[in-house]
């Protein structure tokens, strides 16, 4: 619904719409002026006012039309000329151009999203791409872009008319601006008419305006959500393929994956995926899904920039079809990885230690890579070692390796969990374990670990260096210490499990604590007891049957 | 140096006497006359004629009379004061002058 303001032409009412009106007066005024020095100026524009009316009157009756509209004062600019065609001794002088005030508007006609950034820009007379490209930087280091350009779209008006926009730019209004103007929107192929043919005309078209304007709305305010989801998630999306990209096509040594240190790199990716056509597969999958977001940022740089790109639809279309086939070799690729998981097998290999004191130590590796898969010599070094300490019945002690692997069938597992190496010496009384093992390259990584456990008669002393930080696993103890309190100390083995033999005496924090081991000690005993009495038991039992 | 301003210099010249001459044939009023102008492409837009003709009546060689329109407000009917007539023959006799010499010197070369 526009609203409509009445004039009188050479004595004949005219209703005109308000943006209409605004250009009218502004170009009578124009032509007021240029003739007002002239001899006779006044009947001049009488006769020109007239003659104005003439064309609206023909145009209305012609259009059956009650309201004058932009596109009837276009005809008059047009049909009448600019002011400067009314001097009768038209001196081809430019009219002075004054700087007028400028003032904030939006910019409907360059918009990306609400053409906040086109209106700063024409304010301050910069480029629009400096004022776009601020705002990406705000919005995806601090997020204020987001909000700032919010508030700013609801605050700052819309420039409307031709006069708003000239203000807009801070160009003088007068009529010689507004006629270029029209004819800058001309050439962009506006065509006037069909700018203001959406002035309602009656009910109906009232309604339907509103109904589209509302939805219009919705559909922008979707439109920016969308707009600002998509471009984080084209971003992180991103970020992470290029990661996945450089791990398996291992370009110069990026380390991109870290995912609490598990995975590294070229490592990771060989050492899961192998090097046949698993690998080929993710590697030319990661390739085709990068395509996508790099074509979308493509596009939304050429749109940044204002440059139309001519097969955008072309290029968004392969741009899908090579994201769902890079998605479905991976897909393929990781399904396929995911099947060699499905059976588990372990392997018993029992090393005999001689003597009955040790001293224990890991070598600590220089280069850890915390956890997982470092590949030298065609072997795959696996990090994964969990050492205890166990009582024996046995007379000698003994050491236990207990490997784990698993594989797309039993066979295959077990097969895997045969192949393994890790390094053990004993000079005297110092037992060396190493940190790591290490499977062959081409056994790949199936989830193999190694538990290796120190089985010791009762009796046995055994001091636990520091360095064997890194593999010591929840070893059972008479004083309940954590593993790493434990470190540093000599432990004897006795029925009750290892007891140190030179901790400081452990100071009880209340009645409670002391209640409870003690507690705990008794059952022990019980345990002990009872175990006793079943062996007996036995021995009674094989002395009848003999 | 603008061949657009040239082009206009020379409509301008003759208008003046163009529009005596369209009034010698009848009386006219001003979208009439602006008719013949622009199907002659002597003007682009109307906005020149107004000052124009407006001038011409004031110094004494043009008419006018008020006559009602049926659409619209009524129209202002030019017709050549015999001022007017006098100063047509004359400038007549100077385009046809001028219109020979521009020939013989244009086509001699």
């Amino acid at each position: 619904m526009n609203k409509t303001i009445n004039i009188n032409l050479s004595g004949i009412i005219y209703h005109l719409d308000e943006g209409a009106y605004e250009n009218f007066n502004l170009y009578l005024n124009a032509i007021k002026d240029r003739l007002s020095h002239e001899e006779g100026g006044a009947e001049i524009v009488a006769d020109i006012e007239s003659r104005i009316a003439e064309i609206f009157s023909m145009r209305l009756s012609e259009g059956k039309r009650q309201v004058v509209t932009q596109e009837d004062v276009d005809f008059i600019i047009s049909t009448l000329g600019r002011p400067e065609d009314f001097a009768e001794a038209a001196e081809e002088t430019e009219t002075t151009q004054t700087e007028t005030k400028r003032r904030f508007f939006r910019n409907p006609d360059e918009t990306v999203i609400g053409g906040v950034c086109s209106g700063i820009a024409a304010y301050f007379n910069i480029d629009v791409v400096w004022i776009r490209v601020l705002f990406l930087v705000l919005l995806f280091f601090t997020g204020i872009g987001f909000i700032t350009y919010i508030i700013l779209w609801a605050a700052i008006p819309e420039a409307k008319t031709t006069a708003q926009k000239l203000q807009m730019r801070g160009e003088p209004v007068n009529l010689g601006n507004i006629e270029k103007k029209f004819k800058e929107f001309e050439a962009q192929g506006k065509a006037f008419g069909k700018k203001f043919k959406n002035t309602p005309k009656g009910f109906f078209d009232f309604i339907t305006n509103t109904i589209g304007a509302i939805l219009g709305f919705i559909l922008k305010f979707f439109g920016i959500v969308l707009a600002i989801v998509g471009s984080v998630i084209a971003f992180t999306l991103i970020v992470a393929l290029i990661g996945v990209f450089g791990s398996t096509w291992n370009l110069g040594g990026f380390d991109f994956i870290d995912i609490n240190g598990y995975i590294y790199g070229m490592d990771g990716a060989q050492a899961l995926f192998g090097s046949g056509w698993r690998l080929m597969s993710l590697r030319v999958g990661t390739l085709l899904t990068l395509l996508m977001p790099l074509f979308a940022l493509v596009v939304f740089l050429a749109k940044l920039f204002g440059k139309s790109i001519s097969n955008a639809r072309l290029l968004s279309f392969s741009g899908i079809a090579s994201f769902i086939i890079g998605l479905i070799l991976i897909f393929i690729s990781v399904g396929s990885l995911a099947t060699d998981f499905k059976e588990r097998s372990t392997e018993v290999e029992k090393i005999t230690i001689q003597g009955n004191s040790l001293v224990l130590e890991a070598d600590i590796l220089e280069e850890s890579t915390g956890f997982l898969f470092d590949i030298d010599d065609d072997q795959l070094r696996v990090e994964n070692v969990r050492f205890n300490i166990e009582r024996t019945n046995d007379s000698t002690a003994h050491l236990e390796l207990k490997h784990s692997a698993s594989g797309r069938n039993h066979a295959e597992a077990r097969q895997r969990a045969q192949r393994f190496d890790f390094k053990t010496e004993q000079t005297g009384e110092t037992l060396r374990l190493s940190e790591y093992f290490s499977v062959p390259e081409d056994a790949l990584y199936r989830g193999q670990d190694l538990k290796v456990t120190l089985r010791l008669p009762v009796g046995t002393t055994v001091f636990l260096d520091p360095s064997l930080e890194n593999i010591i696993y929840d070893l059972e103890n008479v004083q309940n210490l954590w593993d790493g309190d434990m470190l540093g100390h000599t432990w004897i083995m006795t029925e009750r499990g290892l007891d140190c033999a030179d901790c400081p005496v452990i100071e009880y924090y209340s009645a409670e604590d002391l209640e409870e081991t003690i507690e705990e000690e008794l059952e022990a005993m019980d345990d002990e007891i009872d175990r006793k009495i079943e062996e007996l038991e036995l021995e009674i039992k094989r002395l009848k049957d003999r | 140096m603008k061949i657009e301003n040239t082009k206009a210099q020379m409509r301008k010249g003759v208008l003046e006497y163009c529009i005596l001459g369209i009034l010698s044939n009848g009386d006219a009023y001003a979208s009439d006359i602006i008719e013949h102008l622009k199907n002659a492409e002597l003007i682009v837009v109307e906005g020149t004629l107004y000052p124009l003709l407006t001038r011409l009546k004031n110094t004494g060689l043009l008419e006018y009379r008020w006559e009602e329109s049926t659409s619209g407000p009524p129209r202002k009917y030019y017709s050549l004061s015999t001022e007017g007539k006098a100063f047509q023959k004359e400038l007549k006799s100077t385009w046809d002058a001028l219109q020979k010499a521009v020939e013989h010197i244009t086509t001699s070369n």
